[in-house]
Order: structure tokens, then C-alpha cells, then sequence
């Protein structure tokens, strides 16, 4: 009986049965809060929004109402807005991994003149704040003549630092005789970055990469201002502009942030697991 | 002392003195112009996107106000401005006043659901999924759910007061409610970015020092405390850090929920920018305003990074 007690030690703490109850009334609670706005806008989108105001409130809607969906595929370029937030968080998430991860492997395994004076920069420019820059962000992109066009949304997100950081610190912890052996065999510094340092790094680049897709899916400031067009506009604008263009059509508005929220958590659900193997903060580690 | 070397570097020594010189010299140019061609697409995006932008910041908070006619040089008459104006200092205070209540809050309950998440058994990624999905969330979205929820008329929690016979409480029309529901509905909406980074960290404790904790017969308050807090430092050093640059930089959801109002309760110092473009086309005085959050977020990211240190 007593060697039993023990042996169990072996596999993890043992935590008591009170404390896993606790655990999961406080998730229960989290999970709760977290989930229940989204049925309240859910029985909103199913009803038409005269008989938002009945009281008692009737949660449930009988019969179903398609009429906010409808109007929202046929009235506005909903499909539009949701393939530009796919295509430029698409376009800024693939160039970023491919520049984060070249410049995170310089700053990670070279030594080279000025080295300090780059990393300086890259580090003061975290402390930037993209809604400072908006007004001068706004003239050098329309001196380009890029506003009202994808560029105008790709290319200013691209000097977000965070992401250098990060894969420098992916790189760090990949060992020096792995790149030395290849070296030494006479590969090039490239097909080092490409046959050795990518391989390895992919699991975090998978959380950057959702980090920096999630951050680009939600961004409002920029969009708002880069491009006035309808047919170029995002989702986040696209949806705020619902509600200023047709004040207190509260069934129309909810039925196009349900339909928004839909591609970005499928794509969260599928690469979610990277998520808790992978601790972000290494990316500000010394 | 000589003999030995030779035995274990042979080819060095069969260099002269100058000629390791030169060869070390050609393979420092070949590396350093190895590692800017690595560099080279992040350069040009920062300084075409950052660094031009910086100084052009900084050279129009000296110029005219306005953004018809030719640019005039106005000396310290924005700085002025910025500093005087009684709606920057509401604006400053207001961002101020958020921070302080939005980042204790989410760390604080992300913390409490990232050990709860790291205490159970089973059911843990479908519980990740569900408190990450407000996250995912633009704030514009987050904004508008809780507009709903709230709604004088109609939201759900004035149902339930209505229910008790009170009168229903109007939170974003309220000047002293306005701010702090704007820092809950954020607050909602970071909790799973925080819980999930927590979480990260958590998981990658060493095991073998709790037990070696709980044979000692350290309680589990006094386990976080004494080993989990301090061995978290790295990450609260990265979560204050990044809390505070995003924090500051309110727009999102006052834009959506409040515009500012009511009288300026909300107003936020990045909504004050956007404003004096848009709105009033005063961009010398936006310029000012700018730099000057460039400025605070700067400092202030030297300041906990110093605070924070790791003491060696």
C-alpha cells in the first residue's frame, strides 16, 4: 500500500482532487465569459432587429431569420472584405517569416561590423508605436502613389521588429557545430539558412506566424487610413463602417461579425497545439 | 609552451604574422557583407517605413499647422500647444488611467486560468481554443459584442436589472463608467493572448523542482510564490513590456464603442492623432502629439527594462 503511494510521484505532481475541482470550476467560469457574448450576437443575427427591443427577450429566435445574412452578402462586398484580410495578412505573414528569419539568423550567428548599431535599431523601433507614425506612414505612401492599393496595407506592417526578435531567439538555441560541419563541407551561408536553420525552426515560426497573421486580421488604425476604396477595404474597417453607414441595424452588424470570426479561429484551431509548446517571450530573452 | 600549440594548430603557424592579418581582414568584409545581404529586406522596410517616417515626424512638429499652402517653419508653437492644451492632458490622463486598469486586470485573470489549464488532467486544448476565440477578435468586433450586451435598452445585462426592478445603467454614456467598461471589454479580450503565453511558460518549469518543494513541505501559495513568480520573470519582463506599447496606443475600441465621448471621458491619445489629421488637418500639432508618445513609450520601455533587469 505505502510503496503505491509513492510510485505515482513519478508521472508529474500530485495535486490534489479539491485543487483539480477548483481548476476546472474556475476554467468553467473563464470559458463561460469568454463564449456567451457570441450566442447573444448569434440569436441576434437570427432575428430582425425590431424585435431586438421586446421585452422579455425571446433568446431563442422562432422562426430563424436569414434576412441579415442576406443582406449583408448582397448589400455589401462582405466577400471582398473577408479575401482582402485573407490575402494581406496572408502576404505580410509570409513576407515577415521569410525577413525575420533571414535577419534573425545574421544576428543570431554572424559576427559582422556594426552588428551592435542593427540591433540597436531594430530594438528602439519595439518602442514605436505604429499609431504615432500614421501621419507621416500616410504622406510617404501616398508620395509612392500606393494609397488605395494592397501595397499601402503590405508593406508599412512590415517594419514591426517583434518578429526579428523572435526567430533570433529560435536560432540562438540551434548549436554552432550543426552549421560549422555544413560549413566546413563548403555549404554557403544560404543553403545553411535554408537546408539547416529553417528545418529547425519551423515549430516556432508556426506560432510567429499565427501571432503576426492575428495581429494583421485585427489591425483597424492603418487600414482605416491607407485606403478609402470599398472594394480594398478589410473586415475590421469594413464592419466598423456597417455601423456608421446604417446606425442601430444591430441584426445586420451581428451577422457580419459572426461570418468574420469564422476564418481566423478555423485557422487558429489548426495550429493551436504549436502554441503551448512554443513561450513567445524567449523573443526579449538576453 | 610553443611546441604544444604547433601540435594542436598546425595551420595557423604557417602564416605570417601579416598574411593572418589579411585573411582575417577578407573574411570579416566577406562575412559583414554576408550578413547585410541577410539583413538587407528588413533595412528597407524600416527605413522606408520607420526610420523616414521618424524624422519626417520630427521635423514637422516645427512647421506650420496646416495642410494647405507651403510648409512655414513655427519654431516650438506645436510643442507648445501639446503641452498646454487641456484635451492632450485629458487624453494623456485617460490612456493612463486605462493602462492602469486594463493590464493588472488581464494578467492577473490570464495568470489564474493559465494554472488552472496547467492543474487538469484532461480537456485542456478544447478549453485553450474556447478562451483564445475573444482574442482572435478584431477590437472592433469585441467593441461592437459588448455594445450589444451593454445596450441601455436592450443588452442583456440590463434585462437582468430590469429583472431586479432597477434602472438600467447606460455604461458607455456614463462619463465615469465609459472609461473603466472600455478597460473590461479589453481586458475580455486579452485574457486569452495572456493565458496562452502564461500558460507556455508554465509548462516549461523543471518538474523535478516542485517535487523536490513538495517533499519539503512547501505549500502550494507558497510554491507560486517562492518558485513560480521568480522563475516567470523572463516572461513578465516580455508581458509588462508589451502590455505597456500596446496599451498605450488605445484607438481600436473607443473608436468603434465611444469616439471619445461622452465629453471627452474616452478620448485616447492616439484617437487625439488620428483626430488632428483627420479632422481638424492640423498635422504639425498631430506631429507634436506624436512624437510625444514616441517619446513617453520610449522612456517608459527604458524604464521597466531597467526595472526589470535579471540581477546577476
Amino acid at each position: 500500500m505505502k510503496l503505491r503511494r509513492v510510485a505515482p510521484t513519478n508521472s508529474g505532481l500530485r495535486k490534489p482532487r479539491a485543487a483539480i475541482a477548483l481548476a476546472y470550476a474556475v476554467l468553467l467560469v473563464g470559458v463561460a465569459v469568454a463564449l456567451v457574448p457570441f450566442l447573444y450576437v448569434l440569436s441576434t443575427a437570427l432575428k430582425e432587429t425590431t424585435s431586438l427591443f421586446s421585452y422579455p427577450p425571446d433568446w431563442i429566435p422562432s422562426p430563424v431569420y436569414w434576412g441579415n445574412f442576406e443582406s449583408l452578402l448582397a448589400d455589401h462586398p462582405f466577400v471582398r472584405w473577408t479575401f482582402n484580410t485573407l490575402f494581406v495578412a496572408g502576404a505580410v505573414t509570409a513576407l515577415k517569416l521569410w525577413f525575420d528569419s533571414m535577419a534573425g539568423y545574421a544576428l543570431a550567428k554572424m559576427e559582422f561590423t556594426g552588428k551592435r548599431g542593427v540591433a540597436l535599431l531594430f530594438l528602439l523601433s519595439v518602442a514605436i508605436p505604429i499609431s504615432a507614425l500614421i501621419i507621416p506612414l500616410f504622406f510617404v505612401i501616398r508620395y509612392l502613389g500606393l494609397l488605395n492599393t494592397y501595397w499601402a496595407l503590405i508593406l508599412p506592417p512590415l517594419a514591426n521588429p517583434l518578429g526579428i526578435f523572435m526567430a533570433r531567439s529560435f536560432i540562438v538555441s540551434i548549436p554552432d557545430d550543426l552549421e560549422a560541419s555544413a560549413r566546413l563541407d563548403g555549404a554557403s551561408e544560404f543553403t545553411i539558412y535554408r537546408k539547416i536553420v529553417l528545418p529547425l525552426i519551423r515549430p516556432g515560426l508556426v506560432v510567429l506566424g499565427m501571432f503576426t497573421f492575428m495581429l494583421q486580421y485585427t489591425s483597424l488604425i492603418w487600414p482605416l487610413i491607407a485606403v478609402q476604396d470599398s472594394k480594398r477595404q478589410v473586415l475590421a474597417v469594413g464592419i466598423s463602417g456597417l455601423q456608421s453607414a446604417f446606425l442601430q441595424d444591430w441584426g445586420l452588424l451581428s451577422a457580419g461579425m459572426l461570418l468574420a470570426a469564422i476564418p481566423i479561429t478555423v485557422i487558429f484551431l489548426v495550429v493551436q497545439r504549436a502554441f503551448v509548446v512554443n513561450d513567445l517571450s524567449g523573443a526579449l530573452k538576453e | 609552451m610553443n611546441e604544444i600549440r604547433s601540435a594542436t594548430s598546425t595551420p595557423q603557424l604557417t602564416l605570417s604574422l601579416e598574411e593572418h592579418r589579411r585573411l582575417r581582414k577578407r573574411y570579416r568584409r566577406r562575412t559583414t557583407l554576408t550578413a547585410y545581404a541577410f539583413l538587407s529586406p528588413n533595412l528597407v522596410v524600416f527605413v522606408a517605413f520607420l526610420l523616414i517616417p521618424v524624422v519626417w515626424l520630427f521635423v514637422s512638429t516645427f512647421r506650420t499647422k496646416g495642410v494647405l499652402g507651403p510648409a512655414e517653419f513655427v519654431g516650438l508653437d506645436n510643442w507648445r500647444d501639446t503641452f498646454t492644451s487641456p484635451l492632450v492632458q485629458t487624453s494623456i490622463r485617460n490612456t493612463v488611467v486605462y493602462s492602469a486598469m486594463a493590464i493588472p486586470a488581464v494578467f492577473v485573470i490570464a495568470m489564474v486560468l493559465a494554472l488552472a489549464l496547467n492543474a487538469i488532467p484532461r480537456g485542456g486544448a478544447p478549453t485553450r481554443v474556447a478562451l483564445y476565440v475573444p482574442t482572435l477578435q478584431p477590437a472592433v468586433v469585441a467593441a461592437f459584442i459588448f455594445t450589444f450586451v451593454l445596450h441601455p435598452d436592450f443588452g442583456v445585462f440590463n434585462f437582468a436589472l430590469r429583472g431586479l426592478g432597477r434602472d438600467p445603467i447606460n455604461f458607455l454614456g456614463d462619463t465615469s463608467l465609459a472609461l473603466p467598461t472600455i478597460a473590461g471589454i479589453e481586458v475580455w479580450r486579452g485574457t486569452g493572448f495572456w493565458t496562452m503565453m502564461f500558460l507556455a511558460s508554465l509548462t516549461a518549469l523543471p518538474n523535478e523542482l516542485y517535487h523536490a518543494a513538495e517533499l519539503d513541505g512547501a505549500g502550494a501559495i507558497r510554491r507560486f510564490v517562492r518558485m513560480t513568480l521568480p522563475l516567470l520573470r523572463p516572461t513578465f519582463y516580455f508581458a509588462v513590456i508589451f502590455a505597456t506599447i500596446v496599451n498605450l496606443q488605445l484607438f481600436d475600441s473607443v473608436f468603434a464603442l465611444t469616439d471619445g465621448g461622452p465629453v471627452n471621458s474616452t478620448i485616447t491619445v492616439s484617437l487625439y492623432i488620428y483626430r488632428s489629421l483627420f479632422a481638424f488637418g492640423d498635422i504639425g500639432f498631430g506631429a507634436a502629439l506624436s512624437f510625444l508618445l514616441v517619446i513617453t513609450v520610449l522612456l517608459l520601455t527604458g524604464l521597466q527594462t531597467f526595472l526589470l533587469r535579471e540581477r546577476k
